[in-house]
């Protein structure tokens, strides 16, 4: 990969029709009745997703990026390689990101098998992060949240020796057994698709991402932690022998361009509140099953809840966390910022949120592309 | 815990886990296995100590002893207090458990009934009534809870602190993880009612009528798999019985003596 900048369209495909009354329920995850999801209004959002994904290939962005979230309005991407499946033929230079199934939720060698599908079909363009998966994906899954970052490491272990050791080998682990491990077909990528772990930076998961020289991407918490994070990866990669290039630390961030920075914010802030406050709704309760923090986790992750209360407040979110909105200029400007503070060329922005209409996000993406990634690319 | 001066506190290493220890009194042991939850204290023992050498451990993962993540399975707890035993030099015993705690005597009873001598049941979890489906407490907000534990939550409220309290959440969620561990994926063990009828000792199976964890259903249930049971049915109490109605523990010295 080049040293210069990358640029990934990232989208959640949420489902944006909740219903009149949605504020009564404490949260749009979990146990939010399905009964409020129309099949035919989701087959409306996936035509006009696909679409907005297939036009971000053509507008030249590097790479499209999917994501995994169960029982929820938040994304319709329960499976996201069947999503990915379909996006390959009509994706025809962009790169396939899926970011991506917890491995905790699948068989491993069957989510090694599809992976090397994934790749071999798009002709070596995936890449795959590994997330534990929220705790709301816990609640969703028969799996212990207790004994889940045990499995993870043992699930990686076995997709990691399925792709790089010539078959059959064998596993016998505490919670897999394998006796043939011998997966058809293989990854196109050697030794497999560049892989990433993405969390809200853990240091459980920090520490397996610098073990075994992986990418890391934190999702969902402010600058100054993010910013921590990847410092501390860093250090720890080096520690196990690795040195990571600036493209391995992706920067997830949302973006919005318009002609005017007080246009911008007209046309983006009333989607991006509602998807802090309604599809981003979780509860403490998901956020946190048992054993999915350790003690120590639980209680500075519910001190740093306690700071969020309150209603959105749009200049203290944006500064919090990494949004950008505004004139090409600006948002060009910030990115620009990020990347040098981060020390990352890696920019996954997430183009469309909540119940944004397809215009919009067409327009966002079109300005982005021809007017943020040149300014950006010129330095 | 000055509800425990009584107690004398004794830390052991049990199989490389730290394990605390209260006990009181003289006289043959009498074991008391708490439930998922240690917020309750054990203070309600303290009039068993006049008769009995009351031992109360910790259980792994609980109160004041030490975690071992290794614990998966209620048979996990079930050696442990085989080595705890023979650390603490008790061949028979009377044994009491609480809920969960009910369910690991009842364990343990149904494996070494010959060890025990008198088995009470407060409330045990373990068995599946499905007409009378007991409280998901993995899934119900611990703030839910608590209040359900009682029949009279002011019986319950000096417990618990008056405000918010992260130490208290974060205990509360380091016994939901060890709980969860055991119970997460299969919150009953199907096989579990078809070794009861070891059990053969004198048992008696408390339940409070307005037990809102675990339906007073359930002992009948109990009594079905352990027919020489007796059930004592408490008016007015809810889950932890004896917080609800104190004079229990009376009812409950006769039947050990």
């Amino acid at each position: 990969m080049s040293t210069g900048f990358r640029f990934n369209a990232m989208h959640f495909m949420p489902y944006v029709y909740l219903p009149e009354n949605h504020k009564e329920y404490k949260t749009t995850w979990v146990d939010f009745p399905n009964k409020f999801y129309d099949p035919v209004k989701g087959h409306e959002l996936y035509q006009s997703y696909f679409e907005q994904l297939v036009l971000a290939d053509r507008l030249g962005f590097d790479a499209i990026v999917l994501n995994e979230h169960h029982n929820t309005v938040y994304g319709m991407m329960a499976t996201p390689n069947v999503v990915a499946a379909a996006l390959i033929p009509q994706v025809q230079r962009a790169r396939i990101c899926v970011w991506g199934v917890p491995p905790n939720f699948m068989l491993p060698n069957r989510l090694a098998e599809e992976y090397a599908i994934l790749d071999v079909m798009s002709k070596g363009r995936l890449e795959i992060a590994f997330p534990l998966g929220t705790g709301m994906e816990y609640w969703s899954n028969p799996v212990n949240p207790a004994t889940a970052r045990e499995k993870f490491r043992e699930s990686l272990k076995i997709m990691l020796q399925a792709w790089t050791a010539d078959g059959p080998t064998k596993h016998f682990g505490k919670f897999y057994t394998y006796r043939f491990l011998n997966p058809w077909p293989r990854p196109y990528q050697k030794p497999h698709p560049p892989c990433y772990i993405v969390g809200a930076g853990s240091p459980e998961t920090i520490e397996f991402a610098a073990e075994l020289g992986f990418g890391y991407s934190s999702v969902f918490v402010p600058q100054q932690v993010a910013l921590q994070l990847n410092q501390k990866l860093r250090e720890r990669a080096a520690h196990y022998g690795h040195t990571l290039r600036p493209d391995q630390l992706p920067l997830l961030n949302f973006v919005y361009v318009a002609e005017s920075d007080e246009q911008a914010e007209r046309e983006y802030i009333i989607h991006l509140q509602h998807f802090f406050e309604d599809f981003a709704r979780s509860s403490p309760q998901w956020l946190a099953p048992p054993g999915y923090l350790s003690t120590e986790q639980l209680k500075i992750r519910a001190a740093g809840a306690d700071k969020m209360h309150g209603g959105f407040d749009f200049k203290a979110i944006s500064s919090a966390f990494f949004i950008a909105v505004g004139t090409p200029e600006k948002v060009a400007n910030q990115i620009g910022e990020w990347t040098a503070r981060m020390s990352t060329n890696h920019i996954n922005s997430v183009i469309h949120v909540a119940d944004m209409p397809h215009w919009k996000a067409v327009k966002n993406m079109t300005l982005f592309a021809e007017e943020v990634i040149p300014r950006l690319r010129r330095g | 815990m000055s509800a425990m001066s009584k107690f004398t506190r004794e830390e052991l290493i049990v199989d490389g886990v730290k394990t605390v220890v209260h006990s009181a009194g003289t006289g043959e042991p009498l074991v008391l296995f708490h439930g998922a939850g240690t917020l309750d204290g054990f203070d309600f023992a303290e009039t068993w100590a006049r008769r009995f050498r009351v031992i109360v451990p910790y259980h792994p993962g609980f109160g004041e002893s030490g975690d071992d993540p290794s614990f998966t399975d209620i048979h996990d707890y079930v050696m442990h207090y085989l080595e705890l035993f023979d650390i603490l030099k008790i061949d028979t015993l009377r044994l009491m458990g609480l809920s969960m705690g009910g369910y690991l005597a009842a364990r343990f009873a149904s494996e070494h009934g010959h060890r025990v001598e008198k088995l009470v049941l407060i409330a045990p979890y373990g068995l599946d009534v499905p007409e009378y489906p007991a409280l998901d407490i993995i899934a119900t907000p611990g703030e839910q809870v608590v209040p359900m534990l009682v029949s009279n939550f002011d019986a319950l409220k000096p417990r618990l602190p008056e405000k918010p309290d992260i130490d208290f959440i974060a205990a509360r969620y380091r016994e939901a993880t060890t709980f969860a561990r055991l119970f997460w994926e299969h919150p009953i063990d199907p096989k579990f009612p078809r070794y009861l009828h070891r059990v053969k000792m004198p048992a008696l199976i408390v339940w409070g009528d307005e037990d809102k964890i675990i339906p007073v259903e359930h002992a009948q249930a109990w009594r079905k798999w352990i027919p020489n049971a007796e059930v004592m049915i408490v008016k007015g109490a809810g889950h932890i019985v004896h917080r609800d109605k104190p004079e229990v523990a009376d009812a409950i010295r006769k039947f050990l003596a």
